[in-house]
């Protein structure tokens, strides 16, 4: 697929004022804003007024080490995996550590041993699935699929520039969590491959989400996930939810040939960031893996 | 100051709605009226329907912001899982016609792209000009609003302005059965309103401070909401996602959501005093068949049983 500037310049033409990103228009938020960094340096671009994009996303870093997805939200969410995936030296080294031991800091209820217990204690038996954690989206919630997605990548991302053993269990965990919560389809929704007992049907967007977050995984124990994956992409509803399949699928080298381009319009900013950042993985560099 | 900009600015504005939606359940309230009009299908006809099933109310929305609320939850167009655009269209139509000024907003609980979903499950084709009138909720502008007498362990929540701006917040929803809640209504609806740029898909914080519990709470802002509810067509079994298509023909009004759900059980013969978010908030007498105005179609004319899964069977309602 060709990289086609007139995405960019939708991206650029969206910038607000304060150099953050809405996600259609209105105020700036960190999702959209780092996702359009994310675009610029996808195509080896700097970003429009970049200082003031990257002071905005600054100050929506809170005292504790996460990031907020607003400045007006009191509340560090995460959005911090999603700002831990730019290079440290776009934020800064600090911050960018800050937020790495907010992430390794931060897990699910469902996985701690205080929620196993009451459960034993309520049902006589412990809850289904692993004591595995991933990462929930708002602090003292369940994990669900794309959070934890989105803690791997950026795991990953400062394991490869200086590997730990703490990284690496971490990253090894919530995979684990990850192949848990795949559904009976072989892909992934929000992440509730079950419920009281029927199985529930997959995604598109999760299903891409995690197949790039498994990158690596031996290929057999995603035995059904790449077809399915395929056919999402043939009957493409959303353009983010292409991206991420084209992004997942070229992580295992499982592209389709002939498979469709994008078919279906850009609403948000993030959806236009994601399908740039599609075709730039396409082209050979994937900012999440890369 | 409007009544949504004080409730956020002024804590003591927000004890005294709880106040409000407290004594709503006091025994010498007048009965809330509920109306139930039949519909058979999808058709040219509910334009007219809805400005007969407005009128019933005497809605003064002249020169008013109303917003509509319906229950967008996945893309397929030919499920009873939506509310059906036809519907909110007609609704739209019947409101504009009262002098309101009209907008659409919805914040789905599982899948992202809220304007792709509308695209695909008929929005789009069916209300002209859909996206100038639309907020995806989800990424709306949004304030902390603390809850007034929370009965969950939430204190406050974020919420959009656009429903908070809005002069009457219309839920919408189709009539389902939830796996986990029982039925899924007009209250529950309103999940819908809780951003997920904030909390996420799905909104997690609800179901950990109880299902139950945060739909009263829910209720608690918008006690006095109008609630009009899709049962032309809607869905039984494991609802509200994997059900069957359960045709019922009717749409079910009021401004009193408690009732309004309450009635909605009854029809789908489901037992409104079973269902927890529904004595949390009205309390038994809030729900009684007493102290509820059956306007048009008596429920025991339209009631046709629900298919229930296993784990809600108790649910059933039995007549003596």
């Amino acid at each position: 697929m060709e990289l086609d500037s007139g995405i960019l310049q939708n991206i650029r033409a969206a910038q607000n004022p304060d150099g953050g990103w809405p996600y259609r228009k209105g105020g700036s938020w960190t999702e959209p804003t780092v996702y359009a960094l994310l675009a610029h340096q996808a195509i080896r671009r700097s970003a429009p007024r970049g200082s003031e994009a990257v002071a905005w996303l600054s100050a929506a870093q809170r005292r504790d080490g996460g990031w907020t997805p607003r400045h007006s939200v009191d509340e560090s969410t995460w959005v911090t995996a999603l700002v831990a995936l730019l290079p440290p030296e776009t934020i800064g080294g600090r911050r960018h550590a800050r937020a790495m031991e907010w992430l390794l800091g931060e897990g699910a209820m469902d996985s701690s041993p205080m929620f196993r217990l009451r459960a034993l204690l309520r049902d006589g038996k412990l809850p289904d699935g692993p004591a595995a954690s991933g990462w929930p989206w708002f602090p003292g919630t369940a994990a669900w699929v794309t959070p934890t997605c989105l803690g791997i990548l950026a795991l990953k991302k400062c394991y490869w520039r200086r590997p730990s053993t703490d990284l690496r269990e971490r990253i090894d965990e919530a995979r684990t969590f990850l192949l848990s919560r795949r559904c009976a389809d072989g892909g992934w929704n929000h992440g509730s491959a079950r419920a009281l007992g029927y199985n529930s049907d997959s995604y598109p967007e999760t299903t891409g989400q995690a197949l790039l977050a498994l990158a690596g995984t031996d290929p057999a124990k995603l035995e059904g996930s790449f077809s399915l994956a395929q056919r999402f992409l043939w009957e493409q509803r959303s353009s983010g939810g292409a991206a991420w399949l084209r992004l997942g699928l070229l992580a295992h080298q499982q592209i389709p040939a002939g498979a469709p381009l994008f078919t279906m319009p850009c609403r948000t900013v993030p959806d236009t960031a994601l399908t740039l950042l599609a075709a730039a993985a396409e082209q050979g560099y994937n900012v999440f893996l890369d | 100051m409007k009544r949504r900009d004080f409730l956020i600015k002024c804590p003591l504005g927000a004890a005294a709605l709880g106040l409000a939606a407290c004594s709503r359940t006091a025994a010498l309230r007048p009965p809330a009226p509920v109306h139930i009009a039949r519909a058979g299908a999808y058709s040219e006809d509910l334009y007219d329907t809805m400005r007969r099933v407005l009128a019933q109310h005497k809605l003064n929305v002249r020169g008013r912001r109303v917003l509509l609320k319906p229950n967008l939850v996945e893309f397929e167009p030919e499920s009873a899982i939506n509310t059906h655009p036809k519907l909110v269209h007609a609704t739209l139509e019947a409101f504009r016609e009262l002098g309101a000024s009209v907008a659409i907003a919805e914040g789905p609980g599982h899948r992202r792209g809220t304007l792709d979903l509308a695209d695909a499950a008929g929005y789009f084709e069916t209300i002209p000009s859909f996206e100038d009138i639309f907020t995806d909720l989800n990424l709306d502008e949004v304030s902390r609003v603390r809850l007034p007498r929370p009965v969950s362990h939430l204190r406050s929540l974020y919420l959009p302005h656009t429903v908070l701006g809005s002069d009457l917040l219309v839920s919408m929803p189709k009539m389902k059965t939830h796996h986990w809640a029982g039925a899924t209504l007009a209250m529950k609806n309103l999940f819908g309103i809780v951003p997920g740029g904030i909390y996420g898909w799905p909104k997690n914080v609800l179901h950990w401070a109880g299902i139950h519990e945060s739909i009263a709470d829910l209720h608690s802002l918008f006690p006095r909401h109008f609630a009009i509810v899709d049962g032309i067509v809607g869905m039984e079994g494991n609802g509200p996602i994997q059900g069957r298509p359960k045709p019922v023909g009717v749409i079910v009004s009021g401004h009193d959501p408690v009732a309004v759900d309450a009635t909605c059980c009854r029809i789908m013969q489901i037992e409104p005093s079973r269902i927890g978010y529904l004595t949390l908030a009205g309390g038994l007498e809030g729900i009684s068949e007493e102290n509820i105005r059956q306007i048009g179609e008596k429920p025991d004319s339209v009631a046709t049983p629900f298919e229930l899964i296993m784990e809600l069977r108790e649910l059933r309602r039995v007549r003596a």
